[in-house]
């Protein structure tokens, strides 16, 4: 193609709809009319001005009959990343992420120098993943920064970035990251698979992917883990998963995903095992307390209120006395109350935060409770459910339908119903093996080399293997040999 | 979707405590009175032993199931007659459970509450458990195993303070008729590896440990017989009365009132236990089905056994005649048959059909060799 810079201006302008944020400014250039047009709020004004048209207005070197573009290419721009274009499509698609165009009459192609302004908010510490010991640097909404941020710690030649587009009007930068000598090979070509198969118009967050990778669509269950934090993510690298990074997004998903990764926590690697231990402990009962506790609470009064201890009892019969809802209902009402206010806090402007925990807890609870609508066993015990269920924050919106499930069967059937429930999930979640990992690893299948990082932890010196529940490259697993004193 | 050595071991485990801990001492006590307790240890160790023959056979097997297996020992039609014997020994297994959790359930948990309403769920939850296979059952066992053990441990020692010793004695009074014909009679209470017949083609022996399955074992006749030492020695003579061995050693029962906090998470977690058995034993009678009828899908055979299991509802509204119905001859028969002689006559059977193909096999190798032989010379004449 032959440039006419005037034309092709004109024709982007068109192919833009004459948009107000693309710019554009003329030089001449040994009699050349060169035309540079960029969008400007993606645009380093400083960068263009240094490297694009300071050179251009300045250069002062004899020209003969050479190839404009081949001049500049050569001895004009101070860009790094310079691209030629030979169709107006892919150097607009260029543009539009950032490039500047230049548009030399009479060339042959179109240049584009790469002119991104990374606009990146600080590094702070991610709201879901707050450490009392360890790195607080969290994921940002750039991509090139957040590789950066992971670069930072992977200084080896084995980790691989593999970058794609999807959206075909975002047009999203999206990096698959892992090492090539640890993660499985068909894992990674499986996910690359998935990936390259999307066909969506945008992907704003990614989270967007996560249906498009999950194998159970419809389940309740969380197949593809998350994480804000750098150090999380090599760390899961380094036992064989592999990381998908969106631009925009300050989450990284990582696969395969095991329900155990849950239990875990970064601030675990960095205290001591025997307190990680009771911790992990803690969380566990956590769960089941979660999940199952109203459930139980509910049965235990409707249908077996036998088996509590005579002075247990009194207090509840107490307590529940006048009363006029049944305990369901009673459950149920607190739940959803506990629920919406839990909704509106988080989406409460923060100086809200602090009067509506008073207005929520204090106030509705405290008056209800002396208006004698609920009884405070009620109150205790959903409070205490709604408490452990931030034990895991990632699976707390899983665990809040499962409570609800638990309630409701605690109420038709009683303790048979909620033991048959639990053998039921049980069940369902041994079957959810996907990337060649088992859901329930290490704990079915049980797997003894990977039981020194499950519920409790060993020293990191005793952890000399990669665990077996993630799949990963089996001829690797080694992480570290014996030391000497 | 196979299952590995470990989970094998864990699923013998549990079949080998499954049965064990509801009625069946009561009524080994009819007969064999205060020497009951040898009467299981006996048998399950037979079994133990049993479990290792059939093991033995399942890798000889290879990657044929069952019924490829025994048609190529026994013929078509042999094959099928033990389908038949298998899918009753399986089905009376499968009815044991469902009628000991019916009324454990009813007369344990609940005072008033009508078992149709908790079959359903029972139904959907096994269902489940078989459409997925055997790996999710192995799966589910290998979570709750060592809660149930804990659970059995801290009912039997709790109530270590409370039994009599002496209720021993004398030893062996009436000498060893008694304790033979108890065997006999409640045989169908035994016979735990039955169920491996039907996971031939699903084990993966890559990391087989024979010594980790002769531990599961032995730690499932100590567990068992450690209830019953302590059963015995807190009921004595009375023991025959106890229907629901596990629930009265706990004193756990909400007819009584004498509550402990603690004993009725066990005995909770014991329904768990005899939830996943009659899951595992549908599984067997699914798969049995399967084989003889040569059905392709799975979804008939699960059906037929979830709506079996539907059906003991209606049947066996007391424990009477719930024992008329396990403790007749025919089921003694049955489960020596599936238990004792099966897998003997199929070792056998296998054993000759090998010898005479090793045989035939050597003589087409001599032959071969002949004929190349004769080739050479004649070749050698040409030349």
């Amino acid at each position: 193609m032959k440039v006419d810079a005037v034309k092709t201006l004109y024709e982007i302008k068109k192919k833009l709809h004459d948009s107000g944020d693309l710019k554009s400014r003329t030089v001449q250039f040994f009699g050349t009319q060169i035309t540079l047009c960029y969008i400007a709020p993606i645009t380093d004004n400083e960068l263009l001005n240094n490297t694009l048209i300071y050179p251009l207005i300045n250069f002062s070197d004899e020209i003969k009959d050479e190839d404009v573009v081949k001049v500049l290419m050569d001895k004009v721009l101070a860009n790094q990343e310079v691209t030629a274009f030979s169709d107006l499509k892919s150097a607009v698609d260029k543009m539009l992420a950032g490039n500047t165009l230049i548009l030399a009459d009479k060339a042959e192609q179109i240049l584009g120098c790469d002119m991104e302004k990374i606009t990146v908010r600080a590094v702070s510490e991610p709201p879901t993943s707050v450490v009392i010991k360890g790195p607080r640097e969290g994921f940002t909404e750039s991509l090139k920064f957040n590789l950066a941020l992971i670069r930072k710690r992977v200084k080896s030649d084995d980790f691989v970035v593999k970058m794609l587009e999807l959206g075909e009007k975002t047009k999203t930068q999206i990096a698959v990251v892992y090492y090539d000598s640890i993660a499985d090979k068909t894992v990674v070509k499986k996910i690359l698979k998935r990936l390259n198969s999307i066909k969506i118009d945008g992907v704003v967050d990614s989270h967007y992917l996560v249906s498009y990778l999950e194998r159970n669509k419809h389940s309740l269950f969380k197949q593809v883990g998350d994480t804000e934090k750098p150090d999380i993510l090599v760390a899961k690298m380094l036992e064989g998963r592999v990381g998908i990074l969106v631009d925009g997004s300050p989450i990284a998903l990582t696969l395969p995903f095991i329900l155990l990764e849950d239990l875990q926590n970064s601030d675990d690697y960095y205290t001591h095992p025997i307190r990680v231990t009771f911790v992990r402990a803690l969380r566990l009962i956590g769960v089941i307390l979660a999940v199952l506790l109203p459930g139980v609470y509910i049965a235990l009064e409707l249908y077996h209120y036998k088996i509590l201890p005579t002075e247990f009892l009194i207090t509840i019969m107490n307590s529940t006395q006048g009363i006029p809802f049944s305990p369901f209902i009673e459950i149920l009402f607190i739940i959803l109350l506990f629920e919406i206010l839990y909704e509106a806090n988080i989406r409460m402007p923060q100086y809200f935060g602090m009067a509506m925990s008073i207005v929520g807890a204090l106030i509705l609870g405290e008056t209800a409770v002396s208006a004698g609508l609920v009884s405070p066993p009620a109150v205790m015990i959903v409070a205490l459910s709604g408490i452990t269920f931030y034990i895991i924050p990632g699976q707390a919106s899983q665990f809040s339908i499962l409570r609800l499930l638990g309630v409701i069967i605690g109420a038709s059937l009683g303790l048979f119903g909620i033991l048959l429930f639990c053998v039921f999930i049980l069940s369902y979640l041994s079957n959810f093996d996907s990337y060649k990992s088992a859901y329930l690893a290490p704990t079915a299948p049980y797997i003894e080399e990977d039981q020194k990082d499950s519920y409790m932890r060993k020293t990191i010196d005793e952890m000399k293997r990669r665990p077996k529940s993630i799949a990963n490259n089996k001829r690797n697993t080694v992480r570290r040999g014996s030391y000497e004193d | 979707m196979k299952i590995n050595y470990r989970q094998l071991s864990i699923i013998t485990f549990m079949s080998f405590i499954a049965l064990k801990f509801l009625a069946l001492p009561s009524l080994l006590y009819i007969e064999s009175k205060n020497m009951s307790m040898f009467v299981s240890l006996i048998l399950m160790i037979i079994d133990g032993l049993y479990a290792f023959v059939i093991l033995d056979l399942m890798k000889k097997s290879g990657e044929k199931n069952i019924y490829e297996f025994m048609k190529n020992c026994l013929g078509t039609v042999a094959t099928k007659i033990v389908l038949i014997l298998l899918i009753i020994k399986y089905a009376l297994v499968a009815g044991n459970i469902s009628k000991g959790l019916e009324f454990f359930v009813v007369e344990n948990l609940y005072t008033e509450f009508d078992w149709f309403v908790f079959v359903l769920p029972l139904m959907i939850l096994v269902g489940f458990m078989v459409y997925k296979g055997i790996r999710n059952i192995a799966r589910v066992s290998e979570m709750v195993c060592w809660a149930i053990v804990i659970g059995l441990i801290y009912i039997a020692l709790k109530a270590l303070s409370g039994m009599d010793i002496l209720s021993y004695l004398p030893f062996l009074k009436d000498g060893f008729k008694p304790l033979v014909d108890s065997a006999w009679i409640h045989l169908s209470w035994f016979g735990s590896a039955t169920f491996m017949f039907m996971l031939f083609g699903f084990v993966d022996f890559r990391e087989e440990k024979k010594s980790k399955m002769i531990k599961y074992i032995i730690f499932a006749i100590l567990i068992v017989e450690l209830l019953y030492f302590v059963f015995y020695g807190l009921f004595e003579v009375t023991s025959p009365t106890h229907n629901y061995c596990i629930s009265d050693i706990s004193q756990f029962s909400s007819t009584y009132s004498a509550i402990d906090e603690l004993s009725w998470l066990v005995v909770s977690m014991w329904i768990v236990a005899q939830a996943v058995q009659l899951a595992l034993y549908s599984y067997c009678l699914a798969q049995a089905i399967k084989f003889l009828f040569d059905i392709k899908n799975n979804t008939l055979p699960i059906i037929i056994v979830v709506l079996y299991i539907f059906a003991w509802s209606f049947i066996g509204e007391n424990t009477v005649r719930m024992e008329r119905i396990f403790f007749t001859p025919f089921a003694s028969i049955v489960t020596f048959v599936a238990q004792y002689i099966l897998p003997i006559l199929l070792e056998i059977v296998y054993a000759i059909k090998n010898k005479k193909k090793r045989a035939k096999d050597r003589i087409e190798r001599v032959k071969d060799e002949r004929e190349k032989n004769r080739d050479k010379k004649e070749i050698n004449v040409n030349i």
